[in-house]
């Protein structure tokens, strides 16, 4: 793995000296503060029910901040490379298609978890402004960041394959939203079927239903798997991807 | 360089694409030491035949080997003994200079004081100690040239492949380019593509000139002219003369 740390630093580095991180952070921050001052204007009213974690984690304003901050960080990974030629001098060198797609992924699962690292002082900020909260139970706050962190893999994946589909980055951006927006919808699918059967593989695979196990504290080894298996095999599907650009 | 080992050998290669075919059926072989250049009309298949060689594209039939390494099936040893330069120079815009340059040495597995005095040697062969610092974006075109050339020289490659090197260079520039590619000695070999018949005739020991993804003619500029051409124009012009465009097999035509 000799050029994967120069290739990663070099992805990481991109991201903070063009726009697209600058983007994809205020964004991110605007849709997830937004959601902060909604929970904060529900406490004032004491109109806030369950549970804080319940109420930061799994709601529509956190899956839209997952929606929009996953392609813009995605976007640019491969469609900027081949439509500026530097793909084809990138693997002229002697470097693996393994380590340029783990590279770049890794470049961008750093940046997205980085753009959360602010949410971990919510609580805090809550109660400086007076919010009068419960103890933090730090298990469910460890699941649904575990949780984030895991979704967030596989929703990066699938952006990084769609940059790597097309040499636009705006029509990357919008299969990235439009893919990761199906894996999200299809997440509402077990709530409306009606054939037991499909409703239990639905509830299986269900990502808004993943969320609220991980939001109540539990962590299924299921899911877990679900996950990290897609992540694996979609990175997967991009090597092979790159691999066979070169032969064909 | 006769008796020089063989350190690019293309054996027959064929390119097809979807709607043309590009090269059908080039052979020739290039020694250490030598520098030669790919000259040709527009879509003859140079530069089709420069990225074959560098691994960036496979050839529906025939094989090249690089320093004995198949360009297909051992391709990361290939990428280890070449430079490829594409004609469009793509680099970074965002990345200054010097960090650039690191950035493409530690890809080759240069480290630590190796890759301070390569990236030291490449700099001033490059002529680039005036704008290390800067961004690439806000390069020049002559400056960008020499920063992808510095690039080919970081890891003293067997082998350099050049598309267009000397395009939108000013004279003093292209001065400088022939004298680096000159003073490369007698260790590695450049296959350079080129318009530019003179700067072809005055760098290169051999011309590869190709006409409709055919290989007319290989040798010394000065033994391609027949009887009562003059001048190795003269010659380029009889052995590029338009060829009827190649069908793939089974094309309609019209389609």
């Amino acid at each position: 793995m000799n050029a994967f740390f120069p290739l990663w630093r070099r992805e990481l580095a991109a991201y903070f000296r063009t726009s697209i991180g600058y983007v994809a952070g205020t964004c991110f921050l605007a849709i997830a503060g937004f959601g902060l001052w909604r929970q904060a204007a529900q406490l004032a009213r004491s109109a806030a029910e369950g549970d804080l974690v319940q109420n930061l984690f799994g709601t529509p304003v956190y899956w839209l901040a997952l929606l929009v901050a996953t392609p813009l960080l995605t976007m640019r990974l491969f469609a900027e490379e081949q439509r500026a030629g530097t793909l084809e001098t990138l693997l002229a060198a002697p470097v693996t298609e393994t380590q340029v797609v783990l590279a770049k992924f890794a470049a961008a699962y750093a940046t997205f978890l980085l753009l959360w690292l602010p949410t971990l002082a919510y609580a805090a900020v809550l109660r400086q402004c007076g919010a009068n909260l419960p103890p933090l139970d730090w298990g469910p706050v460890a699941a649904a960041y575990l949780g984030t962190a895991l979704i967030g893999a596989f929703l990066l994946a699938l952006g990084l394959l769609c940059s790597l589909l097309t040499r636009h980055q705006a029509v990357a951006a919008m299969a990235g939203f439009a893919t990761a927006g199906l894996a999200l919808a299809g997440g509402r699918l077990p709530f409306y079927a009606h054939a037991a059967p499909f409703r239990e593989f639905a509830a299986a695979v269900s990502t808004t239903r993943h969320m609220a196990d991980f939001a109540a504290g539990i962590v299924d080894t299921r899911a877990v798997v679900w996950y990290v298996g897609g992540t694996a095999l979609l990175l997967f599907a991009a090597i092979r991807i790159l691999e066979a650009r070169r032969l064909r | 360089m006769a008796g020089a080992e063989t350190l690019i050998e293309a054996d027959n290669l064929v390119r097809r694409f979807p709607r043309c075919e590009a090269l059908g059926g080039v052979s020739f072989r290039i020694r250490r030491g030598e520098i030669a250049a790919l000259l040709g009309p527009n879509g003859s298949g140079k530069t089709t035949t420069l990225r074959i060689l560098a691994t960036a594209l496979a050839p529906t039939d025939g094989c090249a080997r690089i320093a004995g390494y198949d360009v297909t099936f051992q391709s990361l040893a290939v990428r280890r003994r070449i430079a490829y330069l594409p004609e469009n120079v793509p680099l970074y815009p965002e990345m200054r200079v010097e960090e650039y340059l690191a950035f493409r040495g530690r890809l080759r597995g240069l480290r630590g004081a190796r890759l301070a005095e390569r990236l030291r040697d490449a700099v001033e062969r490059g002529g680039l100690g005036d704008v290390l610092r800067r961004s690439i974006g806000t390069l020049s075109r002559g400056y960008r040239q020499r920063v992808g050339l510095a690039d080919c020289l970081l890891h003293e490659p067997d082998v350099l492949l050049l598309d267009e090197p000397l395009a939108g260079l000013d004279p003093a520039q292209v001065d400088a380019v022939r004298a680096l590619l000159q003073g490369l000695g007698p260790d590695r070999c450049v296959l350079f593509s080129t318009h530019v018949l003179d700067e072809a005739e005055r760098l290169c020991h051999r011309a590869l000139i190709l006409n409709a993804g055919r290989l007319a003619a290989a040798d010394a500029p000065d033994r391609l002219a027949t009887a009562g051409e003059t001048t190795f124009a003269e010659a380029y012009r009889r052995l590029t003369t338009p060829l009827p465009l190649v069908r793939n097999p089974g094309q309609r035509r019209g389609a």
